[in-house]
């Protein structure tokens, strides 16, 4: 019973993601920047 | 309304389902295939590069665009297409189970496409059909090149039809049930593609073979064009959503995970369907004969697809960060110390996952009306899709390969055949990055794709490509070397690995996961928005450009030795 009221409770809690969230920020600004670099080139021409 | 989810497998007698030898044979057909067309594909990829740094010059008479076409063909349409059917296969049988009955006729499907590939490679290898995997008119190949494409569509769409009858029988058996999230995937991809795949039967059946028949005088080089196009998207996701599968479901196994989330795959898959067709003129924006508010708005839905793929790579991170929480790994990037970067099951993958992050940024600038025109028909495109394609599709198939195969042959991945692995990733990682890197800074210097080597009359600016050029002859070098070792590899699994039992991993959801929504399994619902999204971005557009159309154009066969 006691075990089960434990699983219960950390059913509820919600897992740290800060590492993925900081990976998708990353990411988004790979893609960004990319974006921004090849604009700068076609403005530029 | 929520369905419950279905019980671990460990607890359920049913899944995973025995692959039965008969059934193995069927799999492993298709994957023979997709590793010859590897090689002989692989082999034209490394002759192109040859030719293009100017120092080799092809012997005995073969053409460069002979070698290009069979390039494209072997290895976009038929490695891809013959792996994936008999990856997805595999998947069903596993999930859902496979009758003798859907056995029969998936040898039909088989037998269908593998005839139909003979046709075109051999119409390409005797010069009559050197008109590059896009075959756009008004180059004429010889017909026998348009019947075997035909055929190879059609059998996938047998194939199609079988996988769709397999999840329906199982569905029969097993009501108020969801459908296991593999046979969901490996569903949507086939309704995907038998949609997708419309398009370029209608342009080769309707256009092409009563044209390069004889039959009718000219084509109408425009509408061939958009119909290709209204396939060949698609067609990228039909390559891509099976690395998703195994990233959403198998990965997680392998890294000793659990699924991130049931309802976010199939949502993001559904996604997929709706945002994969649609979207076609962003390959043709600088497409004269196309009104520019229906570019724009098919550009608009491309960007769309950003959504289910940032949603994917979401889901792998989580997935990453959890299971490295879970086994005690703290901090901001702990968890990158638990992953298991010695499985090549794993680090092929992996590897693929890091590649799609250049190959969807420079996709999104594919797809941006004003960027496209610096890149457009330039070497970049060639670059971008050897990222996409030919890293993040390729290595997840050679990650799943690693297991599948030893799987199917009732064989096992040894230790030294891993090791070798993670030397062909490695190989494979240093040959794309010089490759493809130097394509993309070719191709932003304005250097031509498809053409092969020209110094352009002494020009300064084709000066400055050479070292490019140089480059790409060194990473197709060391890709061919990668190509070979995987060659070696696979062999390897199938006939010499000793024998025993290779895991088929398939990853659970989480003992606490909410249940999946009903209505994720509403397909009739997903088929009606994806047909009504083709019919709005497709069909006023469509009307306009055969009503405004130039006169056809008769037949161009001898500038490709087909006359």
């Amino acid at each position: 019973m006691k075990s089960g009221e434990r699983n219960y409770s950390g059913s509820n809690r919600e897992p740290s993601l800060k590492g993925t969230l900081i990976s998708v920020g990353v990411l988004g600004l790979v893609i960004v920047i990319s974006w921004f670099a090849v604009f700068a080139l076609f403005i530029s021409r | 309304m929520a369905i419950p989810k279905l019980d671990v497998f460990e607890n359920n007698s049913r899944l995973p389902l025995p692959i039965e030898k008969k059934e193995a044979n069927l799999y492993m057909s298709f994957i023979y295939v997709a590793f010859i067309s590897l090689f002989i594909g692989g082999l034209m990829g490394l002759l192109q590069v040859l030719v293009r740094s100017g120092s080799f010059t092809l012997p005995w008479g073969i053409g460069y665009y002979q070698i290009l076409t069979l390039h494209g063909v072997v290895l976009a349409l038929v490695l891809t297409t013959f792996f994936i059917l008999g990856f997805q296969y595999a998947l069903m049988g596993k999930t859902v189970g496979m009758s003798a009955k859907q056995r029969k006729v998936s040898w039909l499907a088989f037998w269908v496409m593998t005839i139909g590939t003979a046709m075109t490679a051999a119409t390409i290898l005797v010069g009559k059909a050197s008109v590059l995997y896009t075959f756009y008119a008004p180059l004429k190949a010889h017909p026998a090149f348009y019947i075997g494409l035909a055929l190879v569509v059609v059998g996938s769409w047998i194939a199609g039809f079988v996988n769709w009858r397999q999840l329906y029988v199982w569905k029969k058996d097993h009501p108020g049930e969801k459908s296991p999230l593999l046979a969901f995937m490996v569903t949507i991809n086939m309704i995907m593609w038998f949609i997708a795949s419309i398009g370029v039967a209608v342009a080769v059946l309707v256009q092409f073979i009563p044209w390069s028949l004889g039959y009718a005088e000219t084509i109408n080089v425009l509408v061939s064009r958009t119909l290709f196009w209204y396939f060949g998207h698609p067609l990228v996701y039909f390559w891509l959503l099976p690395a998703y599968m195994a990233w959403y479901a198998i990965i997680p196994k392998i890294i000793g995970g659990k699924i991130f989330s049931d309802s976010l795959a199939r949502l993001s898959f559904v996604l997929f369907l709706f945002f994969s067709i649609p979207v076609g003129f962003h390959h043709q924006l600088t497409e004269p004969g196309i009104d520019p508010t229906w570019k724009f708005i098919q550009v608009v839905l491309t960007f769309m697809v950003v959504i289910p793929s940032l949603m994917t790579a979401f889901s792998m991170f989580a997935t990453f960060e959890i299971t490295g929480r879970k086994k005690g790994f703290g901090g901001l990037f702990g968890w990158l110390k638990h992953l298991p970067w010695k499985d090549v099951r794993f680090l092929a993958p992996f590897i693929g996952m890091l590649a799609f992050i250049p190959g969807g940024a420079g996709g999104i600038i594919n797809a941006s009306h004003q960027m496209n025109a610096v890149v457009h028909n330039t070497i970049w495109v060639t670059g971008h899709f050897h990222l996409t394609v030919a890293t993040t599709v390729i290595l997840t198939f050679f990650g799943i390969t690693y297991w599948l195969v030893p799987h199917l042959t009732g064989r096992t991945l040894t230790k030294e055949v891993n090791r070798l692995g993670i030397i062909q990733t490695f190989v494979w990682t240093i040959g794309m990055t010089i490759m493809s890197g130097a394509m993309h800074i070719q191709g932003l210097l304005g250097a031509p794709r498809r053409s092969a080597y020209s110094d352009y009359g002494g020009s300064e600016q084709a000066v400055e490509w050479g070292a490019y050029q140089m480059a790409q002859a060194i990473g197709g070098t060391i890709l061919f070397i990668g190509i070979t070792l995987m060659v070696y590899i696979f062999i390897k699994l199938t006939f010499f690995s000793p024998k025993g039992e290779e895991e088929f991993p398939i990853a659970e959801e989480e003992e606490n996961a909410p249940a999946t929504p009903m209505w994720l399994e509403n397909w009739k619902l997903w088929v009606a928005i994806t047909v009504a999204l083709i019919l709005f971005a497709y069909t006023i557009p469509f009307v306009d450009i055969i009503q405004n159309s130039p006169p056809g154009s008769p037949p161009f066969d001898w500038p490709i030795g087909n006359s």
